[in-house]
């Protein structure tokens, strides 16, 4: 996580079509592997299945992009997600 | 606090038609109420179990006046364990992360303060179950997991092979405790009481959630996908 994003922060604001940014759930000792998949379930209508596999890839490789779109949306997500206790983060994709 | 290294004696959560109840004595009852109250004094929220009629008239019934004046002062919480419930949402961007936190920040301490009364209102009340609708039971379920990232903070667990030694350490505790191996490994009775405590919130969770997906899968006959 070394890289250093350079940007123009005064003006980007407002979304670009081309600024695509991603939320990350990373592992934590904490989070209990069947609330995480009822939490991807619930927030984002993931059916069982595609839920448990996020959940484990956040347990197994230590974090999943669970979502990723305009700045905004992402700030939507994120909140949401430490709404629940999770660990979230959001970075603009590729960064 | 009594004898710290008691066994918790924590039935976990059943299903009772829409009704998930848990059995907890009445010490671990108030030791998990005082737990939950203790976090929402961390987020900011008034102190629970002030009698609403015993306040002064010309003071806000809002729970959460404490809550006001924060904006003023966002800046990352010092505590580590305030932290992990509000943590930095863009470590590569401070900027972004301050105005995350400006933006967020208020809300999201109202909604697990909110959360954490409403439990503690329920671990209140007489008689030894705790009965949730289930309806609530994700909410309950929040409530738990922020209660436990902040004992976790406290007993240091960051990895899951934190959480697995914590295990062992418990369980070693306990056997010198039931024999006398007065020279067992040097423990700290804190640390196990709390780690007790962590232990007994996650089967209580596991059980609360268990109940919540069991009800969904049976509901739906088969699974998607």
């Amino acid at each position: 996580m070394g890289t250093k994003v350079v940007t123009s922060r005064a003006t980007d604001r407002e979304s670009r079509l081309d600024d695509v940014w991603v939320t990350i759930v990373w592992n934590d000792p904490v989070n209990l592997m069947n609330y995480v998949t009822h939490v991807f379930e619930t927030y984002f209508g993931w059916p069982r299945a595609k839920a448990e596999r996020k959940m484990l890839e956040v347990h197994r490789q230590g974090k999943s992009v669970v979502s990723s779109g305009g700045r905004e949306k992402m700030e939507v997500d994120v909140q949401a997600m430490h709404g629940y206790g999770l660990w979230a983060t959001m970075q603009r994709s590729g960064s | 606090m009594g004898d710290d290294a008691e066994e918790w004696l924590v039935r976990p959560f059943v299903r009772r038609g829409s009704r998930l109840s848990a059995i907890l004595d009445t010490d671990e009852r108030a030791i998990v109420a005082r737990v939950v109250a203790d976090v929402g004094l961390l987020l900011g929220a008034e102190p629970f179990g002030m009698d609403l009629e015993s306040r002064e008239p010309a003071k806000s019934d809002d729970l959460f006046s404490n809550l006001r004046g924060l904006e003023d002062s966002l800046a990352e919480p010092d505590d580590p364990a305030l932290l992990r419930l509000l943590p930095n949402a863009v470590p590569t961007d401070p900027e972004a992360a301050d105005e995350f936190r400006r933006l967020t920040e208020p809300d999201l301490r109202t909604l697990k303060a909110e959360r954490l009364l409403r439990v503690w209102e329920q671990l209140s009340e007489p008689g030894p179950e705790w009965e949730i609708e289930d309806t609530e039971a994700m909410s309950t379920a929040g409530a738990l997991t922020d209660v436990r990232l902040v004992l976790a903070s406290r007993l240091g667990l960051v990895t899951d092979d934190d959480a697995e030694a914590l295990r062992d350490e418990i369980e070693s505790a306990m056997t010198a405790l039931g024999g006398e191996t007065a020279d067992g490994p040097t423990m700290d009775r804190e640390r196990v009481w709390i780690g007790m405590l962590y232990q007994a919130l996650t089967w209580l969770e596991d059980s609360l959630i268990a109940c919540v997906m069991d009800h969904e899968t049976a509901g739906k006959g088969e699974n998607d996908e």
